[in-house]
């Protein structure tokens, strides 16, 4: 007891945790309209403005009264907001929300053969009474038994996705899959969001190759060539078969006047490639136009 | 549909043998699309089919309603893979929307009982 009294450790956690995102605005649906309030819900909470009537422009369907999922993750890009797809797992659903997100789910509400389409937000959880907490339809504050959100999430493909302002990751990705999900949105994000995306996830999952190749490739397509070069590089030391890799280093060399080292990497990347490999046309494209090169008093830096 | 599925064929097959030059991002380099669907023939497919179902999603919106302006900007914000998706199956996805399959009379009185008897005799032997 002595000894518990003088430990500066920190106080035991509540018996009854109880997590709830209560900064999470609430726009009570109008009717069919729960697609557009959802995602207003989410976009507002990344401090992406906009409102559920702007947003049924771009996600709502008359004629079948609702909003496919494929445009809620499109809408969601639109408006400079990363969306990323969740596992299917109550698990991860929890841990999203604990970590601060907010998850937009889908949940059929009807029971056999009918379908009754709904999408919500979880915004928390109550352990002890193993309830969940939703803003939906025009409940503020909705609270539903994890067994009877399950039953109704289950029918809907267990689909939730969150919203993710520049430099937040997912608590529960994997870089293959968040590599994925940025790659989609890549072309619809300001191109500095993505720089910041990319960055948080190789601090974070440094080792994945997916992930390094996609980041270098966003580097040099944005001009950074030593980031791109220095990515590209680094995959290569973690697994020298990258022969998609090695290609673009010796495309960004040849760029950059290195051509004899670009040769080199150019020549090693085919010679290393698979005889099946689905990329071989590309390096034999790389290697001709690397030897068409005449060759160069190279820079210092070119072989690192 | 079936002249649709002819040209994809065709379209996809010409892309297809030219070792799928359409999807790389620049001159020697290899895009990372192409890296993530190296081992994925069907997202090579995709974009190839994208191509053709993009007039056909806006038209399937427009016919749902959608006004011409809108569909148009919304078509343009899919992925190649989400538009060949919504092409297939635009009248069997998901739209939530809570739209109740309306069914009058004592079906659906049943139909409801069963339900809230179902549920419940579920969930009470969990």
């Amino acid at each position: 007891m002595v000894l518990a009294a003088c430990s500066s450790q920190p106080p035991s956690p509540p018996e009854d945790p109880l997590t709830e995102l209560t900064g999470v605005p609430f726009f009570p649906q109008t009717i069919h309209e729960c697609g557009p309030a959802a995602l207003a819900t989410v976009l507002n909470y990344s401090a992406a403005p906009t409102n559920p009537e702007e947003l049924a422009h771009e996600v709502y369907i008359p004629g079948r009264q609702g909003s496919l999922q494929i445009e809620m993750l499109a809408a969601t890009r639109g408006h400079g907001r990363l969306p990323f797809v969740i596992e299917p797992h109550l698990d991860t659903l929890q841990a999203e929300v604990a970590a601060g997100l907010p998850v937009l789910v889908l949940q059929d509400l009807g029971a056999l053969w009918l379908h009754r389409w709904h999408y919500a937000v979880v915004i928390g959880y109550e352990p002890a009474r193993d309830m969940l907490i939703l803003r939906s339809g025009t409940d503020r504050r909705r609270l539903e038994s994890v067994e009877r959100f399950v039953y109704s999430w289950e029918r809907a493909g267990r689909w939730g996705m969150v919203v993710l302002p520049p430099g937040v990751l997912p608590a529960t990705a994997t870089p293959e899959r968040y590599t994925r999900a940025l790659s989609d949105a890549a072309g619809r994000l300001p191109a500095g969001d993505v720089a910041v995306n990319f960055d948080a996830a190789v601090a974070r999952w440094g080792n994945s190759p997916t992930l390094l190749f996609a980041a270098a490739n966003n580097a040099y397509a944005s001009g950074d060539l030593s980031r791109a070069e220095g990515l590209y590089r680094r995959l290569l030391a973690l697994d020298a078969g990258q022969v998609a890799a090695r290609n673009n280093l010796a495309t960004l060399l040849l760029d950059r006047g290195c051509v004899t080292t670009g040769q080199r990497e150019a020549a090693m990347a085919l010679h290393t490639a698979d005889p099946v490999s689905p990329f071989l046309e590309a390096l034999r494209d790389t290697n001709r136009r690397a030897q068409a090169l005449p060759a160069a008093r190279e820079p210092a830096d070119c072989h690192q | 549909m079936r002249l649709r599925r002819t040209l994809v064929a065709i379209t996809a097959s010409c892309f297809l043998s030219m070792g799928l030059q359409a999807t790389t991002a620049s001159a020697g380099v290899i895009g990372t699309q192409e890296y993530l669907s190296a081992s994925d023939r069907a997202g090579q497919i995709a974009s190839v089919q994208a191509a053709l179902s993009r007039a056909d999603v806006r038209a399937q919106l427009e016919k749902f309603g959608v006004n011409p302006a809108d569909a148009e900007t919304r078509v343009a914000s899919l992925s190649d893979q989400e538009l060949v998706t919504v092409s297939e199956k635009m009248n069997s996805l998901p739209a939530g929307g809570d739209g109740v399959l309306v069914v009058i009379g004592i079906v659906f009185v049943i139909l409801f009982i069963l339900e809230l008897t179902g549920v419940i005799d579920i969930f009470k032997r969990v």
